[in-house]
């Protein structure tokens, strides 16, 4: 799939990872549409990408979201699930013995955040896709915890979803022409990264990494790209994790 | 029944081209879910040459209309 012309919906990309990507695909000609929960990081986007601020968690939301920019453009070429929240939390926590035990409201808002949010949106952005038989491009941004990482229940098990619904939307769309792919990331090198591990820890990540340095969101972008590029890539979940995850 | 759509019906809907027929309904194949109506969809563009818009893959709900959607898009279908 060309990208240059392509109408690119993303959520969550006025900032860090999603705005890079954003900004790439704008480089490669793509018309980006971007929303963002967050009202002053959308209204600082660059004039090349049109933003939006909206809750990709509310169905309204996401109903007036996606249908206005197919008003706008006619259709929906790619969509990128890339919004998200990160939080860590210990199944039992023996250092709170008044509360042990992971918090259930916080387990349902990192699953909201991460898993509703790439459903409700993908079905309707595919529901455009089907009507108007748009051979449409899928790319969700998954984890290296997808495979499970202590601390990450919620976060881990989201992503997990994230990539069965992947293979799952693969195998139902690819009939019709629509593919779909997940990047799964290692640590990536983010402000959003540096604020919330020490230098310590940063440099403990990068020892254990083959490639022995955090990866840039570029790296990440220049994976979406490259699936979105490729028309025979269909239902994989590629690690961008310097061999992290090896 | 006309021997083209009658293969191309038989290997969506995992039947013998001999158990196809005009009277066959969506609710009288069981594999006939919203997949397979996809692989219908894809079946017929690519064995017919012809492109079908969302208003014509709602009408094909049995293989009388599925022959009344190739009829109008120009296709010639033997009895």
């Amino acid at each position: 799939m060309k990208i240059d012309g392509a109408v690119i919906a993303i959520t969550g990309g006025a900032k860090g990872l999603g705005l890079c990507i954003a900004e790439d695909l704008v480089g490669k000609g793509g018309i980006v549409e971007v929303v963002d929960r967050d009202a002053e990081l959308v209204a600082t986007l660059p004039s090349e990408i049109s933003g939006a601020c909206y809750d990709v968690a509310e169905p309204e939301d996401v109903q007036k979201w996606i249908d206005g920019i197919v008003q706008n453009h006619g259709r929906i070429d790619i969509l990128i699930n890339n919004a998200g929240v990160i939080y860590n939390e210990p199944i039992v926590n023996i250092l709170n013995p008044t509360s042990m035990r992971h918090d259930f409201s916080n387990f349902k808002r990192v699953i909201t955040g991460n898993l509703y949010t790439t459903f409700l949106v993908t079905s309707h952005v595919v529901e455009h896709m089907v009507k108007l038989r748009t051979k449409g491009s899928i790319i969700n941004i998954s984890s290296i915890s997808s495979a499970g990482n202590e601390g990450q229940t919620a976060y881990s098990a989201a992503k997990a979803g994230i990539n069965s619904m992947t293979v799952t939307w693969a195998k139902e769309l690819g009939r019709l022409g629509i593919r779909c792919n997940a990047i799964a990331p290692g640590f990536i090198d983010t402000p959003s990264t540096r604020a919330s591990l020490q230098s310590t820890t940063i440099r403990h990540l990068e020892s254990q990494t083959p490639l022995r340095r955090l990866g840039t969101p570029h790296d990440v972008a220049h994976a979406v790209i490259s699936l979105i590029e490729n028309d025979y890539i269909n239902g994989v979940i590629l690690g961008v994790d310097g061999g992290l995850r090896i | 029944m006309d021997k083209k759509l009658a293969q191309t019906l038989a290997d969506v809907f995992e039947l013998l081209p001999s158990e196809v027929h005009h009277g066959i309904t969506r609710e009288s194949v069981a594999s006939w879910d919203s997949l397979r109506q996809m692989d219908l969809v894809v079946s017929l563009e690519r064995d017919f040459n012809i492109s079908l818009e969302m208003e014509d893959i709602l009408k094909m709900t049995s293989v009388s209309s599925i022959i009344q959607v190739l009829l109008s898009k120009g296709v010639e279908i033997e009895n």
